[in-house]
């Protein structure tokens, strides 16, 4: 898309990928009301690996599904690259999801009838786009799927499914890739393979990731950590390592 | 465990609805048959109780023959009486009246110079019957007959052909009668004997133009003295009858009346009817199956919790059981009801296909109610409580699964038995058509019972194939959309062929009785277009057997564009002992037009004593040239007539022909029913039309045909029932299509993570309704093909059956059943609107919650 080489010009040396600027969501209605995200304003930077952090509650999915085009602010702006996405209709939204936007869930990534290959190409087979071959190349290889492409997911494991599910998330070359949550239901050798193709399409790919995340382990693959509590950005953290989330966790409950 | 039930029913409103509808229609068209059955058997009660509310007892011959239908209506013919006879029968003590009645055909023209009156009901004239008791009609304006040329219509006839008292008509008996409408009566309080036509002339002049002999009428009527009973009546009365005579009460009248009626009309209409519910209900129970069978499936995680719970299998069962009955309850009771608004919709179809039925309140018996909601418990509980022992069977561990738990792969055991029963069916089928014999049909049908059930079995093994074979080309054509849709077809072979199946039996039955019509009707058209030789036919219409005069045919050959103007009139006689129809013609001129293909003896030199018999005929009764046989006439004379030509062609003729010369001195009113003319070499079709529809217009106006309409008239009866068939059977048509949508609702229900998962990685709602009506189309595709195979196979079977009685050869109408296979696409792409709108309004980040 037109704004994924757009450069915001000499002064800042990293594009910004993805940003919410004032954004508020507020759930239920007056009485009820749940305030999951309370005006807040963050930059996911291109070619980098985020991770986002807080407790149970604290907006993370929110923020990513507001971001990523699932969900619409109650005020403030959300932006893709250089694109709003508060003015946009279900349609648009759908298109932006499709072309730039990729996601790994929890869980259930896949379309069962389809096999794994079929499930790595489906934004750009929903689309009409012809996959980049080389680069299908390079992203199955890089989750290390070649001899299972044609499996059904039910033939496959919990890990081998999220890697389907990041593949997919890489394969239209999309201008970042939000996962909720990645490694939440697979064990923890499972789960270090899957972080480490996300960090490895970063550093190699150039491509952005944006991770939400409980594990500290998980989160210091990321190049930095931006911290949410009750729906406000509580902190930042730059190079993480599992020590230093660990103590900017406890300082934020403190 | 009830309380369960309940908040299951409460939760799927919805694919509770779709359920009660199937049953509801399945339900309401049984007991509108019912209801309309007996609406007509009361409403004839009571027409034939009022006709003959004043009769006390009737005199008239006991000499009738009775032709049954074979190619045409049924026909009936009985001995007249004498006229004096009601003289003598007034000198009895007791008799209070007794008037000579005369009854024969006679079409009144309306003031539009059209005929009134539709093709089904009789088209009667006769005399005005004078004693106002003896008499059902009475005047209501003006007055009685009193010349030759006035008459008095019944109140619905002058309505319809907007005749008053004062006006100037026609009355065809057949020959044109000019006659002015001097009183119009009401028949009881109504407007007329059902929708009857009746026009009265005074005594003479329905001698002068419906018997066309003075001294004679149809019958003696006979009413009584205050205190004298009916029986004590006809007892003092048979003396006088005189021989050959019968004398009956009122009472044993009406009865014999009715009865005919039930005998020859309801109960085929109702049997027919029956049949059409009995598909309609068919189809209603796979689509109840199929709903449960999911319902179930879905459920079966949950019962699965309960069970490892505690609850025990029986609990499963029960509360399935308690569910299905529900919905039966309250879908039975509102079908029964909804059957009242069907017998309307009913009626009004037989209507507007021209067939009049007698109308009236609703007759509603208590026995409907009670058949109707045994069989709408019985048939939601079979098709609910099966489903639901399989799903108690379920390991609780297997239930708890993340995915579908339904078993994906048919068994191997089903794959057997369908295979087995499909071709045990397919065996008897050819084995009954090839071998022939004595009960063909009987044994046909039940091989055709056997193959369906076997298909059915078997559909679930073919399924994945199958719809993986109709949904090809969409992977071509509509890329991931298309192959998304041909997956979820496929990806449950039972699911897909249950639903399939409703519409395969419906789609299987209207393919049979096309190519069965089309096959008769092609070999109609075959031979008729193979005899007709002439260029033009004047027709009254193949139902009711309308008439024209014998005068007619004459005053056409007398045109200058006419060479050769054959009339064909109908009559019944008895031959040794058997009522037969038999076909009156100018036969030496009938062969110029008609190529009856005369094998033997020579048809255009028939003497007054001879006939001309079809080779079938010919070979039932052993007959060769000159072979000799007693003949009847309905005016009770016989000769003995002999064989004199053996033709091949019966389809316009019938089994015999005479010349006009034996049957014209037997007839009480000669009348033509056609007219056959071959028109002037170098006269154009449009000029010869219109010389001599100038002619026939004049003459109260029969439709004037060409060849090709001709033919086309020919085979109307066939098309006029198979228009009624079509609409019969568009209900089981639409109670499948509702099954497909149930079935889609439910699947749909059923992934709704999966389409949470694919709106988020962006489909379009637009490609996602896409995807839902085409798993709809290939459903509904799979569905078609079988019936169509199903029904072409039957239909093939049926007229080989048939055609041993040479009645048609098989032809498979390829544009019918090209529009039906277009059909049932559309009918998929209009069973998935509501589905895929559903689906498509679902929230993208709530379906991906849903667990
Ligand atoms: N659809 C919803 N309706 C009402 N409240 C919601 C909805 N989604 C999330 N919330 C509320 O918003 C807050 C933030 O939720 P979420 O973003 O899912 O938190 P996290 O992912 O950090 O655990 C929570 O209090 C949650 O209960
Ligand atoms: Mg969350």
């Amino acid at each position: 898309m037109t704004s994924t080489t757009t450069s915001t010009g000499e002064t800042t040396a990293i594009r910004v990928a993805a940003r919410a600027v004032h954004a508020t969501k507020i759930y239920g209605s007056e009485s009820t009301e749940v305030r999951a995200l309370d005006d807040v304003s963050v930059e996911l930077p291109g070619g980098r690996f985020t991770a986002v952090m807080g407790p149970s509650g604290s907006g993370k999915s929110t923020l990513m599904h507001c971001v990523a085009g699932l969900d619409t602010l109650t005020s403030g702006q959300v932006f893709l690259g250089t694109l709003e996405l508060g003015a946009l209709s279900d349609k648009e939204l759908t298109l932006v999801r499709r072309e730039q936007v990729g996601f790994v869930f929890q869980a259930f990534n896949l379309l069962p009838t389809l096999t794994a290959l079929e499930n790595i190409t489906l934004p750009l087979d929903l689309a009409g786009a012809k996959p980049d071959p080389d680069w299908l190349d390079t992203v199955v290889d890089t989750v290390g799927l070649r001899d299972r492409l044609s499996h059904r997911p039910s033939e496959l494991s919990g890990g081998q499914q999220q890697r389907v599910a990041v593949a997919r998330a890489l394969a239209s070359r999309p201008q970042i890739v939000f996962a909720d949550e990645p490694t939440g239901n697979l064990d923890s050798r499972a789960g270090a393979e899957i972080l480490a193709f996300m960090a490895a399409a970063v550093r190699d790919m150039g491509q952005t990731v944006a991770m939400v995340t409980h594990d500290p382990v998980a989160a210091s693959y990321a190049d930095a950590v931006v911290f949410l509590a009750d729906g406000r950005v509580a902190g930042h953290l730059a190079d993480p390592t599992p020590q230093t989330v660990l103590d900017s966790l406890k300082s934020l409950k403190g | 465990m009830l309380n369960v039930t309940l908040k299951g029913l409460a939760a799927h409103k919805r694919r509770l609805f779709g359920t009660c509808l199937a049953v509801f229609l399945g339900i309401a068209f049984l007991s509108g048959t019912l209801v309309l059955g007996d609406t007509l058997r009361a409403n004839f009660d009571t027409l034939f109780a009022d006709a003959n509310a004043g009769t006390d007892a009737i005199v008239r011959s006991a000499s009738t023959i009775e032709a049954d239908g074979g190619r045409g209506p049924d026909l009936d013919g009985r001995t007249l009486v004498p006229s004096a006879l009601a003289d003598r029968v007034r000198s009895v003590a007791g008799v209070a009246a007794a008037e000579p009645s005369i009854e024969g055909y006679g079409q009144l023209i309306g003031n539009d110079g059209k005929a009134i009156g539709g093709n089904g009901p009789p088209r009667l004239a006769g005399n005005w019957i004078t004693d106002p008791e003896l008499n059902p009609y009475k005047l209501v304006e003006g007055r009685a007959p009193q010349t030759t040329g006035e008459v008095v219509v019944n109140r619905g006839a002058a309505e319809a052909g907007k005749l008053r008292v004062g006006d100037t008509t026609i009355v065809q008996t057949p020959e044109p009668v000019p006659v002015t409408v001097v009183g119009i009566a009401s028949f009881g309080t109504g407007d007329g004997f059902g929708e009857v036509t009746f026009t009265a002339f005074n005594l003479q002049g329905a001698e002068a133009h419906v018997t066309k002999k003075p001294g004679v009428a149809s019958s003696i009527v006979v009413r009584a003295e205050p205190g004298v009973n009916e029986e004590v009546l006809a007892e003092r009365v048979r003396p006088l009858a005189g021989d050959g005579n019968e004398v009956l009460t009122g009472t044993q009248f009406t009865a014999e009346s009715t009865d005919q009626i039930g005998r020859d009309f309801l109960d085929i209409f109702t049997t027919f009817l029956t049949v059409f519910a009995g598909v309609a209900l068919l189809v209603a129970s796979f689509s109840i199956y199929n709903t449960f069978s999911i319902l179930v499936a879905q459920r079966s995680r949950e019962s699965a919790l309960l069970r490892a719970l505690g609850a025990a299998r029986a609990q499963i069962v029960t509360s399935v059981v308690v569910e299905a009955l529900l919905i039966g309850l309250v879908a039975s009771v509102a079908g029964l009801l909804g059957g009242v608004a069907i017998a309307g919709l009913l009626k009004g179809l037989f209507d507007s296909f021209g067939f009049s039925l007698p109308a009236g309140g609703l007759a509603f018996q208590a026995s409907t109610a009670v058949i109707c909601m045994v069989v709408g418990m019985v048939v939601t509980l079979a098709a609910g409580v099966f489903p639901a022992v399989k799903a108690s069977r379920v390991a609780p561990v297997a239930a708890l699964r993340e995915h579908a738990v339904e078993a994906v792969r048919a068994s191997r055991l089903r794959a057997v038995a369908g295979a087995v029963l499909t071709a045990l069916g397919v065996a008897v089928v050819l084995s009954a058509v090839l071998g022939g014999g004595d009960s063909v049909l009987a044994v046909a049908g039940l091989g055709a019972v056997l193959t369906m059930v076997g298909v059915v079995v078997f559909g679930p093994v073919v399924a994945r194939p199958a719809a993986g074979v109709v949904g090809w080309p969409l992977l071509r054509l509509r890329g991931v959309t298309g192959a998304l849709a041909r997956q979820n077809a496929m990806r449950n072979p039972r699911r897909t062929s249950g639903t399939a199946a409703a519409l395969m039996v419906g789609v299987g039955v209207v393919t049979l009785f096309t190519v069965f019509a089309a096959s008769i009707r092609s070999s109609i058209d075959d031979t008729v277009s193979r005899s007709f030789g002439g260029d033009l036919v004047v027709n009254t219409g193949s139902f009711g057997g309308g008439g024209l005069s014998p005068a007619l045919a004459p005053e056409l050959a007398a045109l200058p564009e006419v060479r050769t103007a054959v009339g064909l009139g109908q009559g019944v006689v008895q031959v040794d002992g058997d009522g037969k129809r038999i076909t009156v013609a100018d036969v030496a001129n009938l062969g110029k037009v008609l190529d009856l293909e005369v094998q033997e003896g020579a048809l255009e030199r028939l003497g007054p004593t001879e006939m001309a018999v079809s080779s079938d005929e010919a070979e039932a009764q052993g007959w060769s040239i000159g072979s000799t046989a007693g003949i009847r006439f309905v005016d009770g004379a016989t000769a003995s007539f002999t064989v004199a030509a053996i033709y091949d062609v019966g389809d316009v003729a019938g089994d015999y022909v005479v010349s006009r010369a034996a049957w014209a001195p037997h007839a009480g009113q000669d009348v033509d029913s056609q007219v056959l003319i071959g028109l002037e070499q170098g006269v154009g079709l449009t000029a010869g039309k219109a010389a001599v529809t100038a002619v026939t217009a004049a003459a109260g106006g029969a439709s004037v045909l060409d060849r090709k309409e001709y033919v086309a008239s020919v085979a109307q009866g066939v098309d006029m029932m198979l228009g009624i068939v079509y609409v019969l059977l568009f209900l089981a048509i639409v109670i499948a299509l509702m099954g497909i949508a149930n079935t889609l609702s439910l699947a749909i229900h059923e992934r709704t993570r999966e389409l949470g998962l694919l709106r988020a990685v962006g489909q379009t709602r637009r490609q996602l309704r896409a995807m839902v009506r085409w798993e709809s189309v290939i459903i509904a595709l799979f569905g078609t093909v079988g019936g169509l195979g199903l029904g072409v196979f039957l239909g093939w079977a049926l007229v080989q059956a048939a055609s041993a009685e040479g009645f048609a050869t098989f032809a498979a109408p390829t544009g019918q059943l090209a529009v039906v296979l277009v059909a049932g696409a559309v009918a998929g792409v209009l069973a998935g609107l509501g589905p895929a709108r559903r689906a498509a309004r679902l929230d993208v980040l709530q379906a991906i919650g849903t667990s």
